[in-house]
Parts: C-alpha cells; structure tokens; sequence
C-alpha cells in the first residue's frame, strides 16, 4: 500500500515514516504543500496524510486543488491548529478522515486501514485470528459454535487488538481508539474493560480450544495472543520536494 | 434599602417646586391682604365722612348701622362700631357696641394725604372727582360741603378674644366721625375665596410637579440608560464595541470617552490573554507530537520490559499533558468566542447511555443509578457534547465516595432538555463551592486523595454549555452532595458562531 505523507516537521515526518513502514506500508515523504500537491497528481497513491500547516502552500488548500485537478485518493489531515475549525472546513472540501496532533501512528495505521476497507467496499463481516471470530454485525465473538454478546466498547477494543494480532498495545492507544481523545477518566477503563472481555469469555477458555486470548504485558499494555508468526517487510522511500 | 438615584431626583425637585410654589402663594396672600385691608379702610373713611357730613338720629342711626354692614360686607353688627362728636355744640352719639378703648390718643391716627385713594374715596358715591382738601357741595344729595380729613388707625380690643380692628375718623370742622370695623370680617371672607381658588390650584400644581419632577428625572436619566444599554451589549465576544458620543451633552462625551478608553485598554489585554494561551496551546502540540510519536516508536523498538514499561509510564504522562493543552485550548477559544461548532442533531439519551457503561467500569463500590429519557436529541457538536458528558461523568467518579451513589437523569423540559449529574461527596463548604468553576481549580479532597484531574474539565465543560445556548450550574443541595445541572436548548439559538 502506498502512501503519501506531506507533512513539515521532519521529526514528525521520521517517526511517521518509520512507523508506517514497519506496518508494511510504503510511504512517499513531502516537505511542503506544493510537492505535496505535485506527488499527489502525478503518482498513483491509495492514501495521502496531509499535515493542514504547512509552509508554501497549507495542507487545506493542497487538498481543494488535488480535488479540483480530480484527484480522487483518498485523504487523512493531521490537525494541530484550531482542531474543530479545520476537522469541518477539511471535510467539507473532501477529506475522508482526521487526526489531531498529537496522535499515536498506530492509531494512524488503524485509520489507514479502516478506510481502506471502506473505500474498498470490504463487506467482509468477520474478522478471524485463530479460532475466535468477531461478527462484526451482531458484535458477538463466537468459537467453536459458542458465542458471546459485546457491548460496543468491548467490540471496538477486541477488534482493535486482533486486527493487529501479536503487537502491543499501551492503555493510552488503546483509550484513544476506543473511547477517543477526549475521553477523561484514567486509563483503568481499558482495564476494567478487559477484564470483562476475559471474563465473557471464560467459558471459552474452559473449554480449551482457544489458542488465542489477550494477553497482559506487564508494565506496557495488552495483545491479542499471535496463532501465526507473520513478519512484514518495512518498505520506505522519501522524497523531499524543493521548497 | 438605599433609594434610587431617580427616585431622589424625583423627590427632590417636587420638594424644590412645593417650595417654590409656597413661597408663592404666602405672598399672593399677603399681597391681597394688603390690598383688601386698604380698600377697607377707604370704605371706612367714606362712611366716617356719611356720619361726620350728617347728622343721624335714633331710628336713622340704626338704619345706617345695618347699611354699614351691608356695605363692609360684615356679618355683623357686632363687628362694627362708631361714635360722632359735634364740634359746635359738644353734642355727640354712639354705637351701642362702643368701647372706651377706642377712644384713641392723637398719636395712634395718621393722616390720609392726597393719594388716589383717598380721592376715590371723597368722591364715591357722590359724582365728579374733588381733589381733598377742596370745599365740597350741598350737604344733601351732593357731594359734601365741607373739607374733611380723614385719618386711619389699626388696634386690638383689650379683651380675651383680641379682635383686630381698623378705624377711620373724618374731620369736619362741624364735627368728628369715628367708624370701625373688626377685620376678621375681611379676612374671613377672603380666606373663603383663597380657600375656594386653592381647591382647584393646590391639585392641578401638585400634579404639574410630579408631572414636571418625573419628566426632568427622565430626561436626565435618559443619557445614563442609554450609557448602561450599551454596556450591557459588551460582553467578552464583543469587546470591540465602542460607544458613540456623538450628539450627547459635554458630560456624557467626557464619561462615554472615559470608558471607551477602558474598554480597548480591556480588548488589548483580553485578547493578548486569550492569544497567548491559544499561541501557547498551538506551539505545545509539535513538540508533544514528537514526544508521542518518539516514545511509541521506542516502545515499539524496545525488547526490555523494564525499559517499556517506562516508556508506557512517560507515555501515559504525554497523554495528560496533551489532554491539559487541549482543554486549554478550547477554553481560549471559548473565551475569544470562536469556539466552532459543528451542529448536528445529537442524541443525548444514547451519548448519556454510552457514557453510563463507561462510568459503571470505572466505579469501585459505587452504585450508578441512571434515569436517562429516551430520545432526548438536540442541536449540537457532537464531539464538543461528549466532552461535556465525560467532564461532568468523570467529575462524579472521581469524587464520589467509596461505596455512595451516582445518579445520572436526563429529562425533556418545555425549552430543552436537563441533565443532573449528582453524587455523594465530602462535605464542601459554600465558599469552596462557589470555586468549582474555577481553572485549574482542584479540591482539598483532590489533593488530599491524589485524585488525577486538570482541574480544567468543569470550566470547559461550563463553556462548552454557554456556546450551546445552555447553562451548567451547581444545584443547590445539602453540603455533602454534589450535583451539576445543565440546560440546553432544544435548538441552538442567539449564540454568535463565527465559524458559520
């Protein structure tokens, strides 16, 4: 998968890059709105992530031209000034997603992903690490024909975990995927969250067939239990526009 | 209770223009005393001259007698007296009412000297004007034969009731003729005719001064309500509003221009304040970026679980800060009065429910009672609306006592729609309550508990209420309860949003 980022700050733009790529994504950096707006036309991306201040050229305007010049890739805005003000003048000139700074690349990646599946039209309803399934409609994870009820945060968050099976995940990037960045209480809530998840499916476990569960990692964070060892290759290119 | 400024402008220029109005009416009334008094006593002196020019008899005496005061306009005989004495044979008369006292001394009477007056009164009733002093014609019918003087004297009876009297004595040289008349008579009948004018004068001056008292405290109020209008309008949003002073009196120019000065030095420091804070906010967000993305990338880098498990702790650190510089952010933009809206219709009876989950895996003990009406929707942000809720639901969990109550109910009202957050807390005395609005404003509780918070959440969230039309408040209840109401508008109406 291709990506563009246009984005100023160059730490910002190294840990992005080498985050993105260690998800297996290839990503194409520029340093400011015109290069941006070049690479965007001239090559084929399947997403771009577009910093909204940007010198020469903000990233608000890049994308009104890549609309205009019918450029239909798909959009995330990386926000960092007035939040709301930009989130509704980006949407409205087509972009399909945002994310305020500061923001966690792994929750980039997911969001990545998420409209991906969307523009791809993915109706695939299940989503399958090892031998539990998540039904994505009825919000029930079921094994081995036993099923079991999740309320909404619990879904979102076992779905968050075994879509990247075997990665770890902190609190604070699981509190703001699930709950979003605005939500308050402490972190226990992905705790106490889990808890019940692993208590719903206690019988599952009893029953010894599940080869997969979540798992503490002391000190960090959670993962979902990897059946299957899978290695990605990270694949990087930049190229820096001239100013 | 201090009495308003209008009230004793009103009062004070009534009490001005009674005085006024007094003062008025005492002279009025002495003037036309003093004239009554005189035009008696001419009167008093024609009738002296009838008696001194005539002589008059028994019956004839008492005839003239009821005449005299048919004439004074007495309403007596008893306020009349008189007395002739002949000069040629020493013969004299009286009145029966005649008293000793009024036998005056010379030098009580003083002369009438020509004056129009006096002309007047040698003339009437008889014909032509003679000039007195002169010889006047036959003793009958016409007018008097002879010169007479007249002189005039006041006094008061010796006895109890002190009667006022004015004497005139007309001198002939055939005799001398004293009448008197007690002026009790004179003022009486003109006090009736004061009194009668009054009636009408006294009611229609007192309405002109209230009348003329309220319209002077009008008009002069009338620069000061406009003064206070305008200031009204200038809110925090609208700090650039200037007042014009234009075709105002000196005065006002002076104030109007006083606190126009004011008011730009207030815009200058408010919106360097509310600049600074949102310049500060913005300039945070790269290096807390970096900080973010470094650290996840190190964690993810990391195979220590010492080291991670570090990093998971600075993580969590940055994530605070991050949230703080938001929440600072957004009220900067609040208190600058761009807080963006993005209205949509929200559902606040699902937010709450979603919310209520939530809170219900963060409690230790507690019990969460929800009475959340369905359907409760309105117009609103919805992002902006969920970090209300989460600001009110996490306030209550973290100050609600270990095994007490959290209610959540939400209502539909006439206007809009009422949420009440309420929870058993420790007891806070008033003067801390009054606080809890306050920014960066934590408990001692907070501290003494290290409770985790901002201290940022209850003003946002109180601001967050204000650019929705609604309101956030503090119930008054019992000092250990806390419970937060807040209002909001069924449809968001009359709050500026400049993003629209």
């Amino acid at each position: 998968m291709k990506v563009l980022l246009v984005e100023d700050e160059q730490k910002i733009a190294d840990f992005v890059c080498s985050g993105l790529a260690a998800r297996g994504l290839t990503v194409t950096h520029c340093d400011n709105g015109h290069a941006g707006l070049v690479q965007a036309c001239q090559d084929n991306f399947d997403v771009v992530v577009l910093d909204i201040m940007l010198p020469g050229r903000d990233g608000l305007s890049v994308l009104k031209a890549m609309r205009s010049a019918g450029v239909a890739t798909p959009v995330i805005l990386l926000t960092a000034r007035n939040e709301l003000g930009d989130r509704l003048e980006g949407l409205n000139l087509g972009a399909d997603d945002y994310l305020a700074k500061p923001f966690f690349v792994e929750e980039l990646v997911a969001r990545i992903q998420a409209l991906m599946r969307r523009l791809a039209g993915d109706r695939q309803n299940t989503l399958q690490v090892g031998h539990l399934t998540l039904d994505r409609i009825s919000r029930q994870a079921s094994c081995s024909g036993q099923t079991i009820e999740l309320t909404t945060r619990e879904f979102s968050l076992l779905e968050y975990l075994m879509r990247s099976a075997g990665q770890v995940f902190t609190r604070s990037q699981i509190l703001e995927h699930v709950w979003g960045y605005d939500f308050d209480p402490s972190t226990n809530v992905v705790d106490v969250c889990i808890k019940r998840i692993r208590c719903k499916m206690a019988p599952l476990l009893a029953l010894g067939e599940m080869a997969s569960g979540i798992e503490s990692v002391r000190g960090t964070g959670y993962r979902f239990r990897q059946p299957v060892g899978v290695t990605l290759a990270p694949v990087v290119s930049s190229s820096h526009g001239a100013p | 209770m201090r009495v308003s400024f209008r009230t004793r402008l009103l009062v004070v220029s009534g009490l001005m223009v009674g005085a006024v109005l007094s003062a008025v009416l005492w002279l009025g009334w002495s003037r036309v005393l003093a004239f009554e008094v005189e035009r008696l006593e001419l009167r008093l002196c024609m009738e002296a001259r009838r008696l001194a020019t005539r002589p008059f008899q028994g019956e004839e005496l008492t005839r003239l007698e009821a005449d005299m005061v048919n004439k004074l306009h007495l309403s007596s005989p008893e306020q009349l007296t008189m007395r002739f004495e002949s000069g040629v044979n020493g013969s004299h008369f009286q009145s029966r009412n005649w008293t000793a006292a009024l036998a005056l001394s010379g030098s009580q009477w003083q002369d009438v000297k020509s004056s129009n007056a006096v002309q007047e009164a040698n003339v009437r009733p008889d014909g032509p004007p003679p000039r007195p002093g002169e010889v006047m014609g036959q003793p009958m019918g016409g007018p008097p034969p002879e010169a007479g003087t007249c002189a005039l004297a006041s006094f008061s009876t010796n006895d109890l009731s002190g009667r006022q009297w004015r004497a005139a004595r007309f001198t002939v040289p055939t005799g001398r003729a004293v009448v008197a008349a007690d002026l009790a008579a004179t003022v009486s009948e003109l006090q009736g005719a004061f009194a009668q004018a009054l009636k009408l004068v006294i009611p229609l001056a007192l309405i002109l001064t209230v009348l003329g008292a309220w319209l002077l405290s009008a008009f002069t109020m009338r620069p000061v309500n406009r003064l206070r209008d305008a200031m009204k309008n200038v809110t925090p949003k609208a700090l650039d509003q200037r007042l014009s002073s234009a075709g105002e009196d000196r005065e006002f120019k002076v104030l109007i221009d006083a606190y126009n000065t004011m008011l730009a030095r207030l815009e200058s420091s408010f919106q360097q304040a509310s600049r600074f804070s949102a310049d500060a906010a913005h300039e945070l967000k790269t290096p807390l970026t970096i900080l973010q993305g470094r650290l996840e990338q190190a964690l993810r880098q990391s195979v220590q679980p010492q080291v991670q498990a570090e990093l998971t702790d600075l993580l969590d650190e940055v994530a605070r800060l991050s949230m703080i510089t938001r929440k600072l952010l957004l009220l900067s933009q609040a208190d600058a009065g761009r807080l963006a809206l993005h209205v949509v219709p929200v559902d606040m009876s699902a937010m709450l429910d979603e919310l209520a989950t939530d809170a219900q895996m963060l409690l230790t003990g507690q019990t969460l009672s929800c009475a959340i009406e369905p359907h409760l929707l309105v117009q609103g942000d919805a992002v902006l609306l969920r970090q209300l809720f989460n600001n009110l639901v996490s306030n209550a969990v973290r100050y609600c006592l270990p095994g007490a109550w959290i209610k959540i109910r939400a209502q539909a009202l006439a206007t809009g729609i009422e949420i009440v957050f309420s929870n058993a807390a420790h007891t806070t005395a008033l003067v801390e309550r009054g606080r809890f609005f306050d920014r960066f404003y934590r408990g001692d509780v907070a501290h003494n508990r290290h409770i985790d918070g901002s201290g940022l959440g209850l003003s946002l969230a109180r601001e967050i209420a204000h650019a929705h039309g609604g309101e956030l408040v503090l119930a008054a209840t019992a000092l250990d309860v806390v419970a937060l109401r807040l209002t909001l508008p069924r449809r968001r109406s009359a709050v500026v949003d400049p993003a629209d």
